[in-house]
């Protein structure tokens, strides 16, 4: 361990908040299905790593820029993750939990294995100049990616946090989340509210993998790691939350990102974790758990 | 005790089915000769994976098409059965054991990197079945015992430590003699950045200013890159395997630390390391063993089968891997059976000259490969030392 000068302090500080948006978009989706189905998906990393192929694809067949393809890769993921809930995890719910958590399990497996098959297991990365190019901001250095990340995070989390707060569609998902029963009984179509929820949370995955893809490299596994992310952000922020995420992901970045400066790069996911359980021991319900529930 | 028609029949069937599986095995025995190998397809080191993968296999195939290998007075083909262990070693554990007990290997391949093959060598060793292998650095591999039917082939982790500080005074070029270090805590990374870099570095005049190491399944490296370039570094050495590889070169553009000098050991060994960064590997350094230029039997027709073959840039392990296959089938041939002793034995005797170079393994059951120093130029490597191979000219600054 060593204290880094206020410099370096402060840098890790504003690149770690700006990195948070990233885990945000990244985590979003596993946070509404939480929220509103109950539902622990674990096949959400592979949403995500799929959203950075598809990225992938898009810049390398068709030389779409990857923040361009964003545009395609957001209802390309919900059109694939609409029939998915539909068809294997909708005839589940209400059938306990262990069911959709070794569906999705499977899932998983199926999506590490098939993009083994499509894209051979080597890594790859969204090769932008953006992507590697460094930006001042208040006369501290950060990546620009992460800038952008953060930016694209406050637009995906704002138009969510609308949709769910002021569309009659939101209404119906608040409604879902908050008493299915009782929602079933108003009229609320349970089952396309849910299959509508996991579509829109895939999609916001897809957009946290091209954001990856960008920021980082990725290989078929990759989606285990941002998964757990995912689990510690929605814990920081909040179960279900939209606004909690954006919260829990900016505090999760600090965290490791200054921890990284403190105790080393290699520390990070353990700081992280040992934050993830903490609040898990003494504040379950996250930042803004019960107060946007 | 009285025995019904049906009991009769049933044994009868057993006795038959009995008699006609053991007909088949032996059978199978006879024509074929299996080799296995567990390796990784999947997972980080998949990049090395792949092209093990066609490196095996070409050399069985060639050995196939020729009518198949001669052991004493017939000619077996043979069958490679290749497992993906995942760049796991508890996989490539298992795997190892299933090649021996289920799939009767009579001689096994290696893994790539220390780890996965130690994981499998030592199963391998337990059970008396002969193995070669490359891809593992010499040092960590004679570290973990003294082995008894496994041979490694592969470059010395002194060698390739101290061929950037080589390469650099060869080439004439000045920088600020400040060095930063880091690397993953793997058995390898903590060898060659951990020990010899640092003491190589003060050896040749230059000043360790920071020294840092990760967990091998590290992602985000901003603090490492930050430290860095505080210190002003104009060289940097990086041990980290290929996904690592990619993001750390990555981070350090976007957190603006432009080295003249910038070593990747390991991850920026395979092709895929310039595809996915593009223009950012250029001026990457890497160890290299193996150029298609090298003056050895075959290494320049071996680079044009696989890119004709592939469509793919060629990497280095094609020649070890390849290379690897053909001592272990040259050695079954020589034993005239498949008596693992035998075999083992053979390959002990081995001396000869491969694709990759010499070959004749000392009392630690290993074969040295000279080390050169390869830099990414263009979306190729190009050799930059020694000089007596080079295929081009340092790119100096390399950023």
């Amino acid at each position: 361990m060593h204290l880094p000068g206020g410099h370096t302090l402060v840098t890790a500080l504003v690149s770690g908040a700006l990195l948070g948006g990233l885990f945000a978009v990244t985590a979003l989706g596993l946070s509404l299905a939480l929220g509103v189905m109950r539902l622990i998906n674990l096949v959400h990393g592979e949403l995500v790593i799929l959203g950075a192929y598809l990225g992938y694809v898009l810049l390398s067949e068709l030389g779409l820029d990857p923040l361009v393809g964003l545009l395609v890769v957001a209802p390309a993921l919900a059109l694939v993750a609409y029939p998915l809930h539909r068809g294997l995890l909708l005839p589940l719910v209400g059938k306990g939990q262990e069911a959709p958590l070794l569906t999705t399990f499977g899932l998983a497996v199926i999506g590490q294995n098939l993009f083994i098959q499509l894209f051979h297991a080597d890594t790859r990365s969204l090769s932008r100049s953006y992507a590697t190019a460094p930006i001042g901001l208040g006369g501290y250095e950060v990546p620009a990616i992460y800038a952008i990340s953060f930016a694209v995070a406050l637009v995906v989390v704002g138009s969510v946090h609308l949709l769910v707060q002021r569309t009659g569609v939101g209404r119906e998902i608040r409604a879902a989340s908050e008493d299915p029963g009782a929602a079933a009984v108003l009229g609320v179509d349970i089952g396309r509210v849910y299959a509508r929820t996991y579509a829109l949370g895939a999609a916001c995955a897809g957009v946290g993998g091209v954001l990856v893809g960008l920021a980082f490299a990725f290989m078929p596994t990759t989606g285990t790691g941002y998964l757990l992310t995912g689990f510690a952000v929605v814990v920081l922020g909040g179960l279900g939350s939209v606004l909690g995420t954006l919260i829990g992901g900016i505090g999760l970045g600090v965290i490791e990102s200054v921890g990284g400066a403190v105790f080393g790069d290699g520390y990070r996911d353990f700081i992280g974790l040992v934050v993830f359980l903490a609040f898990l021991a003494l504040r379950p319900q996250g930042v803004l758990g019960r107060a946007e529930r | 005790m009285r025995i019904g028609a049906r009991q009769v029949a049933v044994v009868a069937v057993l006795v038959l089915l009995a008699t006609g599986c053991g007909k088949d095995g032996t059978s199978a025995a006879d024509s074929e000769i299996v080799i296995g190998a567990s390796i990784p397809l999947s997972g980080p080191l998949a990049g090395f994976g792949s092209f093990q993968r066609w490196g095996y296999q070409h050399a069985v195939d060639q050995v196939n098409q020729a009518g198949g290998l001669r052991v004493g007075d017939s000619r077996r083909n043979v069958r490679l059965i290749l497992l993906d262990d995942k760049t796991d070693p508890n996989t490539t554990s298992s795997n190892t054991d299933t090649l021996i007990s289920r799939n009767k290997a009579a001689a096994l391949l290696g893994s790539c990197t220390p780890s996965l093959v130690v994981a499998g060598a030592v199963v391998a060793d337990r059970n008396r079945v002969p193995m070669v292998t490359g891809c593992a650095p010499l040092q960590a591999f004679k570290s973990v015992k003294r082995w008894q039917y496994v041979w490694d082939v592969f470059f010395d982790e002194p060698d390739l430590a101290e061929a950037p500080f080589k390469t650099l005074q060869g080439a004439g070029v000045r920088t600020n003699n400040k060095v930063a270090i880091v690397h993953d805590n793997g058995p390898d990374g903590a060898v060659v950045g951990g020990q010899l870099w640092p003491m190589l570095a003060e050896r040749y005049g230059y000043t360790v200013v920071s020294k840092q190491s990760f967990p091998v399944d590290n992602t985000q490296f901003n603090s490492l890159i930050s430290n860095a370039k505080a210190t002003g570094a104009d060289v940097f050495l990086i041990d980290a395997v290929t996904p690592q590889a990619v993001t750390i070169r990555k981070q350090m553009a976007s957190a603006g630390y432009n080295p003249q000098v910038i070593v990747a050991e390991k991850g920026a060994e395979p092709v895929q390391f310039a595809q996915a960064l593009g223009n950012l590997a250029d001026g990457v350094i890497v160890g290299g063993y193996w150029d298609s230029s090298f003056p050895y039997p075959g290494a320049a027709q071996l680079r044009q089968a696989f890119e004709r073959e592939t469509k793919q840039t060629y990497s280095q392990h094609i020649a070890d891997s390849y290379a690897a296959a053909q001592i272990l089938l040259d050695a079954i041939g020589a034993a005239g059976s498949t008596d693992a002793t035998k075999i083992n034995d053979a390959i002990g005797r081995t001396d000869k000259t491969y694709v990759v170079g010499p070959v004749k393994f000392d009392d630690q059951h290993t074969s040295k490969l000279p080390i050169a120093e390869l830099q990414w130029q263009g979306g190729q490597t190009k050799v930059v030392w020694p000089n007596e191979r080079k295929t081009g000219n340092l790119l100096f600054p390399a950023s």
